[in-house]
């Protein structure tokens, strides 16, 4: 009889000290992370092996899904910045006594890796701030300029010379590659957001020869009040907002949260609720939206059918306009204890400093809102 | 008896409002693209024809300016203010959203047939937006075209809070006729007026 061991999957830790293979190995085989690392230290000790199979690892075994970005705790590019300052230090102690080709190789090198490091894995690291990775940057510069202009001015050997001359213009590079990876970046964030837009565009095109016709059709022909009529408004109007005011909808202003109360009225009441907006945008009073709300919900319960909402916004005042073919009601006529239109609607507009009425006409009611605002 | 045209490219929504509209309405023909439409009525001559702003080969706009004979009526399920001022500067005497229901449609057709324009509370708040009534401009003449005057824009008003023509009489005191005579006249101000917000939308639907 075999028993199998349930094993955590084999991923590469989020939370890792350089590539977060040994973390996930050990989670995965149920050792502990220090004897992982042991491990790959004497393997590569014994023959590099161990730093090849840590590679192959690392770029083999997938990352844990999860949103938040990757930290490495050990400082990867700083160590290289520190070997390429040593380098560079032995650089100038043997520069023109000794051929200082193998050493010039090693600045470049390690100063290379460190920037190479920072532009791939620092950049996107929270727990490296702007200043530790810009000090790797210009570290890595300066060692390459002055290794490399150190070793051109000790009559060096032409080999050694091309590796110097390569050095500057690695270190021009590295003060360059920033910019040009953030263009890069831009470039392809720009093209990816044109080609969103376009097929946004053509989407829309067709949304609205086709679905919108036909969400109208089955309003029109199911009359006003029925449920279908209502789930066709609802996905009308929803779909409305997506194609004409994109996805980012401005959501305090008084005209957009109007349309938003009306849609939700709407889902809930056998009603339909033109909202017209006329004047320039302005912020959503608390007191206006609450009042209109309950003036929405009134209507809706009390009269059904069309109910038209109307925002005017002038300089200086807010005026909205809620209208419903309803029997009517008449304030006075209301017994006491009916708080809905005395305190929610007349009553929070008065505290606000407004004016909130109730009027009965011949063919319903009509509550209108009165708010002046300081320009 | 009015005599309808219905232009739309959709057929479901052609036969929908064909069977929606009251009996007194005699639909003539219908048409799918702004050819077939302009070939159409060089044939029969319709009181009233039921446009939709947008077409496979153009835009309503098209329409009126290739059959500019009988009197349009603009049906769209477009909100946009482009769509609607720019049908209506075409020459359409109004416009109702799709939604609308089949005795609203065959009341706007009657209206647009007995030369009255038809405005939705929606029509009614751009107007008020676009002609600075809510800045609180006000025209000084009658001859003004690029201001509404005191009155038109209380009947606007009413007509942007829902009031039928009927319910703004009663409130302001006045007469049908009296309402329709500024509907209509306000109908003239937006196909003529060269206020900036008005040509602008027209020009977005290239129609100056």
């Amino acid at each position: 009889m075999t028993t199998t061991i349930e094993r955590p999957a084999l991923l590469r830790s989020r939370l890792a000290v350089v590539g977060g293979v040994s973390d996930g190995l050990a989670l995965h085989l149920g050792w502990r992370p220090s004897t992982v690392r042991l491990l790959f230290i004497a393997l590569t000790i014994a023959g590099g092996s161990g730093a090849l199979l840590y590679l192959w690892l690392w770029a083999l075994v997938p990352l844990q899904p999860a949103d938040e970005p990757v930290t490495r705790s050990a400082p990867v590019s700083l160590i290289a910045i520190v070997a390429a300052g040593v380098a560079t230090v032995v650089v100038l102690a043997i520069a023109g006594l000794d051929s200082v080709l193998g050493w010039l190789v090693i600045v470049a090198a390690t100063a290379s890796a460190a920037v190479v490091w920072e532009l791939a894995f620092d950049r996107t690291d929270p727990s490296r701030p702007l200043r530790y990775r810009l000090g790797v940057r210009f570290t890595a510069v300066a060692l390459l300029l002055i290794a490399g202009i150190a070793a051109l001015l000790s009559r060096p050997s032409a080999l050694a010379a091309i590796v110097a001359v390569g050095m500057i213009v690695i270190a021009v590079g590295v003060l360059v590659a920033p910019f040009v990876v953030q263009l890069w970046a831009d470039l392809m964030a720009q093209r990816a957001a044109r080609v969103r837009e376009l097929q946004r565009a053509e989407i829309a095109a067709h949304l609205h020869d086709s679905v919108l016709q036909t969400l109208a059709l089955i309003q029109n022909r199911a009359g006003a009040s029925s449920e279908v009529a209502r789930i066709a408004r609802a996905q009308e109007r929803e779909l409305r907002d997506w194609l004409f005011t994109g996805d980012a909808p401005l959501s305090e202003d008084l005209a957009a949260e109007l349309h938003a109360l009306a849609a939700t009225v709407e889902l809930d009441y056998p009603v339909r609720i033109e909202v017209v907006a006329a004047g320039a945008s302005v912020a959503a009073p608390a007191p206006v939206v609450a009042a209109a709300r309950e003036a929405m919900l009134n209507a809706a319960r009390h009269a059904g059918g069309t109910v038209s909402v109307y925002l005017e916004t002038s300089e200086g005042a807010i005026d909205v306009f809620v209208r419903d073919r309803g029997p009517g009601v008449d304030l006075s006529d209301l017994p006491a204890d009916r708080l809905g239109i005395r305190e929610s609607i007349v009553g929070r507009m008065t505290r606000a400093g407004g004016t909130g009425t109730v009027r009965k006409t011949a063919t319903g009611t009509e509550v209108h809102l009165h708010l002046e605002v300081p320009e | 008896m009015t005599t309808v045209v219905i232009v739309d490219d959709h057929s479901i929504f052609r036969s929908g409002l064909r069977a929606d509209l009251d009996p007194d309405l005699t639909v003539l023909g219908e048409a799918d693209s702004v050819a077939s439409a302009i070939a159409l009525l060089t044939e029969v001559s319709p009181d009233v024809v039921l446009l939709d702003v947008h077409l496979p080969d153009g835009t309503g706009a098209d329409v009126i300016a290739g059959a500019p004979g009988p009197r349009y009526l603009a049906l769209s399920v477009s909100d946009s203010a482009e769509d609607v001022v720019g049908v209506i500067r075409a020459g359409a005497r109004g416009y109702i959203t799709k939604g609308s229901s089949g005795a609203d449609v065959s009341a706007a057709v009657r209206a647009v047939a007995g030369g009255d324009a038809v405005f939705s509370p929606r029509l009614a708040g751009f107007v008020l937006d676009a002609f600075g009534a809510v800045a609180g401009e006000k025209a000084a003449s009658a001859e003004e075209l690029d201001r509404l005057s005191a009155r038109e824009q209380e009947v606007m008003r009413l007509i942007a809070r829902g009031y039928a023509y009927k319910e703004v009489a009663s409130e302001l005191f006045i007469s049908i006729k009296t309402v329709e005579t500024h509907v209509s006249a306000v109908l003239r101000k937006l196909q003529l007026s060269s206020r900036h917000e008005l040509t602008a939308w027209a020009l977005e639907r290239k129609l100056l």
